[in-house]
């Protein structure tokens, strides 16, 4: 670390003089220099200083969206695909052109030359067909598991050097996205054919993209540096060549006010995670705060209609409209939390307002609950049977504020007669009972993608299974949404599975889950893929200290 | 002589044993496993089925008795498996962690006794008893100071408000600064206290009026007469301190994002990474008993008498 003094006080001397050079261009002379290069023009150099909230855990890509991961990988791998995060359109990157033939069940690709990994070897058509053979079938051997944004993958064939043809047993309409999201990152030939192991540990990584890995230390830092001969950017990039940043220091920093320290302090250059409640100090300082939309499937409660209890429609629509979702949001969260409006973010693709069907009721909760026979008793809980109103739900450590949405919601059911078991989550218990209905009875989840089939992530019963589903309609529901080839009605069955997870009670949605981050204000250029990952390959310092 | 040390060492092989015989039992009650944890993350999919291949992959599928002699066998010649989260010989990360945790905790240490050693001899040559006062009630302060929020406070202070060192970046020794202070000031309590005590109470030997009725000045009786006879007992709660020392790290290492022990435990806590945790347990049992091997050997040492009561 100390070792970057020399360079970097160096880059302020130049940027000191370019502004001095600036200012007498302008004859100004005289006035006091404040800040270097405010006038919005790129500058190239500099170390970003970025500081992670959680360390890495396994790099397999597929297993990439973990976003301690995700903000690695995306710096050193590059996709075929790029999807636009403003118009969620899928736009050329790797792959300078794509047909898709006979209903999605065939896709061919064609690359773009030169591009290498950082390994030396080329990136091309075999090499991406060695990527998805993996991605879509899974390896037995190498104990590699089949990647979610896949379905119905077949085989690859290579057509020629740099034209790879996919094949599907059944329609894919979702795969050309897939080709997008960060767990298809692409890695050399090398990487790919390694165990699983071998494939979680950064080292062995081999990706294209315009950073590669120049020092790691387990669980605390890792250090990127520009990659010089990259000059394979999205087409659609303003940005071309080599990354405007020298280098990145990734480092991990579990507590949350000490990132926000040295964020507003000036010790780091860019925070993940920021805290709700932290927001304002951040914008005070003179900060800015990134509130990223992830376009998924809300933050919210899933219920379980094999929990004993929650197995009657009632109970669960009577717990959907005796919860107050807007106070959760108010009291606990800021405006970068909107409010759920449906089971789907409304930057989702194919999302419909329910926001109707999801008003707070309270008082048709009572008489919901009242007609399902569920008696208050003295402690002011209902029972039926002798068995008291009660469910378990876990404490989700990934989501933001868990405990206190909980707590709070738990308060809101109390009302109704319903005590809420909010149990802390340590991860042998939750692995064990997460997947028992009668102990946990809701999960509290999310999940975000830029495609119509992360309601199919969420909910079927082979995918995600947050509601451990045994409702056959939805499982036949979803599939045909993820096998539909054409947009419209693809869109129009997203919006029938939202209407009927909310009619029966499957969920109570929160809020729309951003990705948070701060910035310093010398920051600029920092961009996010479609579900809130940080890009920083046109990010840019313009104050070189 | 020798019958005493080989009796010592023999009863911190069984001490050693009985941890790791602990730790294994404790480790396999505990609910779930790493291998399930690690594998139901929801994207790669797995079936249940599935993960119950990869866990016999890993297990050997042996049977409990076998499996816990051929670990016991593994970590007597120093062999420590491999950590299911990463896959890396514990060994390895073990290493990885040590040497930090060492610089944190040894500095924090020595940190401690001058801190310690400041409060009970100013105490104990203090006349004025508001003084006396203020300064034996400051273990107590120190001791219900939670590491966390110490941490945090100093991390705000020194750090984000004065600037006068970074927390994050800085150099080997500036990132130190911090960590050793926040370790230092609860470690510090009890061997201050300890130590003040047993000086108030030396002071009530009938040795020490004859001293002072020979004119020795005052600081010649607390430096020369009752420090030294005061500071067997403090000895003993110092290695007593070594087990928090760890605790302390954890917590310290957390909150200053430091890589070692405390770090390495909390996450193997966390991922329930059995090899690496009873490996742990094991190293904290050992230097435990080292350390307080060293002192009872320290004993005879700095006090005559004992050697002739050995």
């Amino acid at each position: 670390m100390s070792s970057s003094t020399p360079r970097s006080t160096i880059a302020a001397g130049v940027a000191m003089l370019t502004v001095v050079g600036l200012l007498g261009a302008c004859g100004g002379g005289g006035g006091p220099v404040q800040q270097a290069s405010t006038d919005g023009k790129p500058v190239y150099g500099g170390t970003l200083t970025y500081l992670e909230h959680q360390p890495p855990t396994c790099l397999y890509l597929p297993a990439a969206g973990f976003y301690p991961n995700g903000g690695i990988l995306n710096q050193i791998t590059d996709k075929l695909t790029w999807q636009n995060p403003k118009t969620l359109e899928i736009e050329p990157w790797i792959a300078t052109k794509w047909e898709v033939g006979k209903d999605a069940t065939e896709y061919t690709f064609h690359l773009r030359d030169g591009v290498t990994f950082s390994d030396g070897t080329p990136l091309d058509a075999e090499a991406v067909a060695a990527n998805f053979d993996v991605y879509g079938l899974g390896d037995d051997k190498l104990k590699l598991p089949v990647a979610e944004f896949v379905n119905n993958y077949k085989r690859s064939e290579v057509v020629d050097r740099l034209t790879v043809k996919f094949f599907f047993d059944k329609p894919s309409p979702g795969f050309l996205q897939g080709t997008s999201v960060i767990g298809a990152g692409l890695v050399s030939k090398k990487t790919i054919s390694l165990p699983y192991e071998e494939q979680c540990q950064l080292k062995n990584i081999a990706g294209s993209g315009p950073f590669t890995v120049k020092n790691q230390v387990i669980d605390k830092q890792i250090d990127l540096a520009a990659r010089k001969d990259y000059n394979w950017a999205p087409k659609s990039s303003q940005h071309q060549g080599r990354a405007y940043l020298d280098e990145i220091k990734v480092i991990v920093t579990p507590e949350d006010n000490v990132r926000v320290g040295a964020l507003t302090s000036g010790q780091a250059d860019f925070v993940r995670y920021v805290q709700a409640y932290d927001e304002e100090t951040v914008k005070s300082a003179g900060h800015t705060i990134y509130a990223e939309p992830t376009r998924g499937v809300n933050n919210g409660l899933y219920l379980r209609p094999g929990n004993s209890i929650l197995k009657d429609l009632d109970v669960r629509k009577a717990l959907q409209a005796g919860t107050d979702a807007k106070e959760v949001v108010d009291t606990l969260f800021t405006p970068s939390y909107p409010l759920a409006t449906s089971v789907l973010s409304h930057l989702a693709q194919g999302y419909v307002d329910l926001s109707k069907e999801l008003a707070y009721d309270p008082a048709k909760a009572n008489a919901l609950l009242d007609k399902a026979g569920w008696v208050r008793g003295a402690d002011g809980i209902r029972a039926k049977d002798s068995v008291k109103l009660q469910l378990g739900v876990f404490i989700a450590g990934p989501q933001p504020l868990s405990k206190q949405t909980l707590e709070l919601i738990g308060q809101q059911w109390a009302k109704l007669g319903v005590k809420l078991e909010i149990r802390p989550a340590d991860a042998g218990t939750q692995a064990v009972d997460i997947k028992n209905a009668e102990k946990t009875a809701l999960a509290h989840t999310m999940v975000g993608r830029a495609d119509q089939d992360v309601i199919k992530s969420q909910f079927h019963s082979e995918n995600r299974d947050v509601i451990l589903s045994q409702d056959e309609k939805l499982d036949r529901l979803l599939e045909q949404e993820s096998a539909e080839p054409d947009t419209a009605a693809r869109n129009a069955k997203v919006a029938e599975i939202q209407r009927y997870v909310i009619e029966q009670g499957y969920t109570i949605p929160l809020f729309e889950e951003p990705q948070v981050y701060g910035g310093a204000p010398h920051v600029h250029g920092v961009a996010f893929e479609a579900v809130a990952r940080p890009a920083f390959y046109s990010a840019w310092k313009s104050n070189q200290d | 002589m020798t019958r005493y040390l080989l009796s010592r060492v023999g009863q911190a092989a069984l001490v050693l044993w009985a941890a790791f015989t602990a730790g294994y039992i404790l480790l396999q009650l505990l609910p779930g496993d790493s291998v399930l944890i690690k594998f139901q993350n929801p994207e790669l999919g797995l079936s249940p089925e599935q993960i119950a291949e990869i866990r016999a992959y890993y297990s050997g599928g042996n049977p409990p008795l076998v499996d816990y002699l051929h670990t016991l066998l593994g970590f007597a010649r120093g062999s420590f498996g491999y950590s299911i989260d990463t896959g890396t010989p514990v060994v390895e990360r073990l290493a990885e962690a040590l040497p930090e945790t060492a610089k944190l905790a040894s500095a924090g240490f020595l940190l401690a006794v001058l801190i310690a050693l400041v409060i009970a001899f100013a105490a104990g040559y203090s006349r004025t008893s508001w003084i006396r006062g203020a300064l034996l009630s400051m273990p107590s302060l120190f001791v219900s100071v939670p590491v966390f929020w110490l941490g945090i406070v100093l991390i705000q202070v020194f750090s984000f408000r004065l600037g006068l060192v970074p927390v994050i970046g800085g150099s080997p020794a500036q990132q130190l600064i911090l960590p050793v202070l926040t370790l230092a000031v609860p470690i510090s309590a009890p061997i201050a206290q300890v130590l003040a005590r047993s000086i108030d109470q030396v002071y009530t030997q009938p040795f020490v009026p004859v001293v002072a009725a020979k004119g020795a000045s005052r600081w010649w009786i607390l430096w020369r007469h009752v420090a030294r006879n005061a500071v067997l007992p403090t000895l003993t709660m110092a290695g007593l301190t070594i087990g928090e020392l760890i605790a302390g790290s954890v917590v310290t290492e957390t909150v200053f994002g430091r890589n070692g022990i405390g770090r390495l435990t909390e996450q193997a806590v966390n991922a329930q990474d059995t090899p690496v945790m009873l490996a742990i347990v094991v190293l904290a049992a050992t230097v435990f008993v080292l350390v307080n091997l060293v002192i009872d050997l320290l004993f005879p040492v700095l006090d005559p008498r004992l050697e002739v009561a050995a």
